[in-house]
């Protein structure tokens, strides 16, 4: 039956949950699943999983841009029908990945692959992502789709990747650095836990819209937001002469995280200077010889400097260069930093140390301070 | 804003059906907006959520959490939801002229 608007809850389907995976499993995936014995990256982008038996599958490993057309995924599908017998998937880092059961069929796949340019001139398919390299940035909605955000996600995500394309490609890096970005420091995503993190960042405290305030914001929430206590409930005079319930914000404690304004549509920060990019470093989510880290704050500051944000490029690939030329083989960007001292961190980078990195959030900032004289003088 | 005529009363509403202000809310409202929130009768348990959600309102400047809506009217979440098919925000909420949730919905 059609969709009837008169009777909304007839026909309704409802709670059946995603498919079994299972329904789309390769053949080869099926019937040795749970039995694999060993793999290999035979070049970058390429893998070979061989199971007990001796079967094999070659996955062909291939950058996407997560934001895509119906047309594109049709295109994908197409891919996957000449090739793959119909079947593919995405990996949790957002790139796709082609199965095939035979060497022989592994090269045609790439040709075809590679030969897919966009009509600009990049490519649709470009290869890459495995082992030591640098794969794809896990990123968010920016100004795309999200009211919240205090940069872009995808132009960004562009933009360093194409700054970094030769490392996607390859796999001379020490060890994976992964990049992820976030355009408000809700994080969705990985920026929390990333070898490099872009995180969108404001730097004005919210406005008051107070012909609204009362009747769009439930306001206890709005103060309730607040991590560092900066608003209070206050009367405040509407344009129109009349008194209404609303909210003062004490500027001087407030560090624009914008929480308010996510409870409250009522109180906009959003800025076109004071808006821009925070750099994180040094986080990882393996437990592969060092424990799991949350990324560090290293650089307070870089504009929002549109379409290709050159200030926030320049900034990685510098990091990138520095780490990929000092660390020691499986040593993640995180490890190295602790291992030679931060301090050493920002020498060797030429990054420069503001009062900005100093924790000053509650309690535990006092553990990120030095409680030892073991440091290294730096010039 | 667009505005909805009702039975002889006015109503400014946002893109998604929340009307602007709390104090212009009336039964006519409530009688407007059941249609398109998929309520064919109000019963008394649909008009016991909404004076439940008001009181609340007025009292504490926000809307109850659904853990305390189900305490105070004794329906559990499945059954709010058989009373408003959009549920409690979406439904429950914008009938009661309520200001529209917000945060990571
Ligand atoms: C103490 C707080 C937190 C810890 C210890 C933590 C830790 C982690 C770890 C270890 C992972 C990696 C999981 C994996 O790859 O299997 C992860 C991923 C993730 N975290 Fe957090 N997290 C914290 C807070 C948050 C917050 C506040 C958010 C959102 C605002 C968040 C959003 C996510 C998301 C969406 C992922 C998935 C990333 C992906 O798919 O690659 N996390 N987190
Ligand atoms: C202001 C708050 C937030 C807004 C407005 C927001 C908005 C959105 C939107 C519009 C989408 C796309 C949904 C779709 O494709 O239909 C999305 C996806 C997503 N959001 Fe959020 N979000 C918020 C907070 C968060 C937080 C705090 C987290 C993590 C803890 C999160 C994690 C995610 C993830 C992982 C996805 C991708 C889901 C997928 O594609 O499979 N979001 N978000
Ligand atoms: S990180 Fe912030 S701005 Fe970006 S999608 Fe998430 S909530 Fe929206
Ligand atoms: S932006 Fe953050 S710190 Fe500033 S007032 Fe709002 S909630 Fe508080």
């Amino acid at each position: 039956m059609p969709y009837d608007p008169s009777k909304p809850l007839q026909d309704r389907i409802t709670d059946i949950g995603p498919k079994n995976y299972e329904e789309f499993l390769p053949p080869v995936i099926k019937k040795n699943f749970g039995k694999w014995d060993y793999h290999e990256i035979l070049e970058p982008g390429v893998l070979v999983h061989v199971a007990e038996g001796g079967d094999k599958v070659f996955t062909v490993r291939v950058g996407g841009a997560r934001l895509m057309s119906i047309s594109h995924i049709r295109e994908i599908m197409e891919i996957a029908d000449k090739h793959c017998g119909g079947f593919l998937r995405f990996t949790t880092r957002n790139n796709i990945e082609f199965m095939v059961d035979d060497q022989s069929k592994v090269e045609p796949l790439k040709k075809d692959l590679l030969s897919r340019k966009q009509p600009g001139g990049g490519f649709k398919f470009p290869i890459g992502g495995t082992g030591a390299g640098i794969t794809n940035i896990v990123h968010t909605q920016g100004w795309l789709h999200c009211h919240t955000p205090a940069t872009d996600a995808s132009g960004v995500v562009k933009a360093v990747m194409d700054d970094l394309f030769d490392e996607f490609t390859s796999m001379r890096m020490p060890a994976h650095v992964r990049i992820s970005l976030a355009c408000c420091l809700n994080m969705c995503g990985a920026v929390h836990c990333s070898d490099i993190a872009i995180l969108g960042y404001h730097r004005k405290p919210p406005m008051i819209d107070a012909e609204v305030i009362d009747k769009v914001c439930e306001i206890p929430l709005a103060i309730a937001a607040c991590p560092t206590a900066a608003i209070k409930p206050a009367k405040i005079k509407k344009p129109d002469g009349t008194e209404a319930q609303a909210v003062a914000v004490n500027n001087d404690r407030c560090m624009f995280c914008g929480n308010c304004y996510t409870m409250c549509p009522a109180m906009p920060l959003a800025d076109a200077e004071g808006d821009g990019i925070v750099i994180m470093v040094g986080g990882k989510v393996s437990n592969r010889i060092s424990a799991p880290k949350f990324s560090k704050v290293v650089v307070a500051f870089l504009p929002n400097n549109v379409p290709r944000w050159p200030e926030t490029t320049d900034c990685i690939r510098k990091i990138v260069e520095v780490y990929a030329g000092d660390a020691r083989k499986y040593e993640r960007l995180g490890e190295w930093a602790e291992r030679i001292g931060w301090e050493k961190f920002f020498e060797k980078t030429g990054l420069e140390f503001t009062h900005h990195l100093i924790d000053d959030f509650r309690d535990p900032a006092y553990y990120t301070w030095r409680q030892t004289s073991q440091f290294k003088f730096t010039g | 804003m667009p505005t909805v005529e009702f039975k002889g009363k006015t109503f400014n509403v946002d893109e998604d059906g929340f009307i602007d202000d709390f104090n212009g809310w009336s039964r006519e409202w409530v009688d407007y907006v059941k249609e398109s929130e998929g309520i064919s009768e109000l019963t008394e348990e649909h008009w016991k959520v909404i004076d439940i959600l008001q009181d609340y309102y007025k009292k504490n400047g926000i809307a109850p959490m659904v853990r305390i809506l189900s305490k105070v009217t004794g329906f559990k979440l499945k059954y709010i939801y058989e009373l408003f098919p959009s549920g409690p925000g979406k439904g429950a909420c914008k009938m009661a002229g309520l200001p529209k949730p917000t945060g990571c919905v």
